[in-house]
């Protein structure tokens, strides 16, 4: 999985049902998210976005092929900029910059290898990669996006 | 003996005041820092820096527009007329910050919440949310509201070349709603409006005075630069050199119908209305 980034827990957590006598506690909930998260991410984004979320090297620069390298997806990436929606829509769909040299997608979709719960999952992961300042920005940017009409 | 230099005083710069009107009257104006087109209305707001006018139409029949309070002793450095939002308009600048007019200029609030400082170089509005600005404080960053002034938020540090003028653009592509395009002392940079990525749009390689965009075809990417004054037809990677007025241009903005018009360090303001082959004077 090449490009984009991550989402914050709470924010998840926050779409699952209240907990009720008997069910798991969210933060055992959350844990397993996350858990589950990583070995996605190891699985499916790693071998582009490295085994701890740092990202290629010169990621800022266009290669020789003119393309975006992968970014980090950690504290030094710009994954935390993004809403929920936007980073599930980029894993689910894939992205092209759009001033890649080569027809080819900058990211690649994973509609046809992840379930929409796996895609959750790996977004939590990366959540534990930035920054409190980083997740606080993006829960706000999570929100703010949610109150408004569907970005382009 | 002191009431009489006090009178030559009060003399002096009696005169001094006469000069500078009449020299405003006769064109001996200063350079215009900004440009921009309220849409709605085909308005075009013109910025010196201690004045405002507006046209309507194109008969270049100027209304000079009074400045607030705020603004008089301080200098302008930007304005932005938002997207369908009529008869609004913004203002910016070192020591005023962003003042807000709902009334075609009548009327001023500062709107500065949440802004470390007052002393905004830059301003933009975004290209179809008609409620969300984008401003620019050096060494502070790049602040956006949502709100039409009334909150700021910071966004990123910008450029670390700094920002002299930018402006949104809803270019398709963007991973968010569009992007910013931005001049800087090394050339126009370019980031999609999540701030994700800062890059070189082009190798113009030259200070740039103001860069902005044909809104009919926002991949045709304009730029005055001390080298001269260009167009991107592919959103800032290839730049052609394009005729220029003879003066250097220091703003210029395009209108709906995609004429260009530019604003000159000698106070001229000029008009081409054919992709910038040739310019005519117009008044201002």
């Amino acid at each position: 999985m090449r490009s984009l980034g991550p989402i914050v827990c709470l924010v998840l957590t926050a779409g699952i049902a209240p907990a009720r006598a008997g069910d798991a506690a969210p933060a055992t909930i959350e844990s397993e998210l996350i858990a589950s998260g990583r070995t996605i991410y190891q699985q499916h984004c790693a071998a582009c976005h490295g085994a701890r979320g740092e990202g290629a090297p010169e990621w800022r620069q266009r290669d020789a092929h003119g393309e975006l390298p992968a970014p980090p997806h950690d504290a030094q990436g710009h994954a935390w900029r993004h809403s929920d929606t936007m980073l599930y829509r980029m894993i689910m769909e894939g992205w092209r910059d759009l001033f890649n040299k080569t027809g080819r997608l900058t990211m690649p979709g994973f509609a046809g290898s992840l379930a929409p719960q796996e895609i959750h999952s790996v977004i939590a992961y990366l959540k534990t990669l930035w920054t409190p300042e980083q997740r606080l920005f993006q829960r706000e940017e999570s929100h703010r996006q949610s109150l408004q009409p569907a970005a382009r | 003996m002191t009431a009489m230099l006090q009178r030559q005083v009060g003399i002096f710069f009696a005169l001094i005041a006469t000069f500078m009107a009449t020299s405003a009257a006769a064109g001996a104006a200063e350079k215009i820092v900004a440009l921009t087109f309220d849409r709605e209305t085909n308005t075009l707001f013109m910025a010196r820096a201690h004045e405002l006018y507006r046209s309507k139409g194109e008969d270049w029949g100027w209304t000079k527009i009074a400045l607030p309070p705020g603004v008089q002793g301080n200098a302008i450095a930007a304005m932005a007329a938002p997207a369908k939002r009529t008869g609004v308009l913004y203002l910016a600048g070192p020591g005023f910050g962003v003042l807000r007019s709902s009334d075609d200029g009548r009327n001023w609030v500062a709107r500065n919440d949440g802004l470390p400082s007052g002393d905004i170089v830059a301003l933009a509005a975004h290209a179809d949310q008609p409620d969300t600005l984008y401003a620019y404080i050096p060494g502070k960053g790049i602040f956006r509201s949502e709100d039409a002034g009334a909150h700021w938020k910071w966004m990123d540090n910008g450029p670390r070349e700094g920002i002299g003028q930018f402006i949104h653009s809803n270019m398709p592509g963007s991973m968010q709603t569009g992007w910013l395009l931005v001049a800087t002392p090394k050339g126009v940079r370019r980031s999609m409006d999540c701030f994700c990525l800062w890059q070189d749009a082009g190798e113009l390689a030259a200070p740039v005075n103001a860069v902005s965009y044909d809104p009919r075809e926002p991949r045709n990417v304009y730029a005055a630069t001390a080298k001269g004054f260009f167009l991107s037809t592919d959103g800032g990677e290839q730049w052609t050199r394009l005729s220029a007025p003879t003066s250097r241009i220091t703003a210029f903005a395009v209108s709906p119908a995609g004429a260009v018009y530019a604003g000159t360090a000698d106070g001229g303001l000029y008009r081409s209305v054919d992709q910038v082959k040739s310019w005519e004077r117009i008044g201002a």
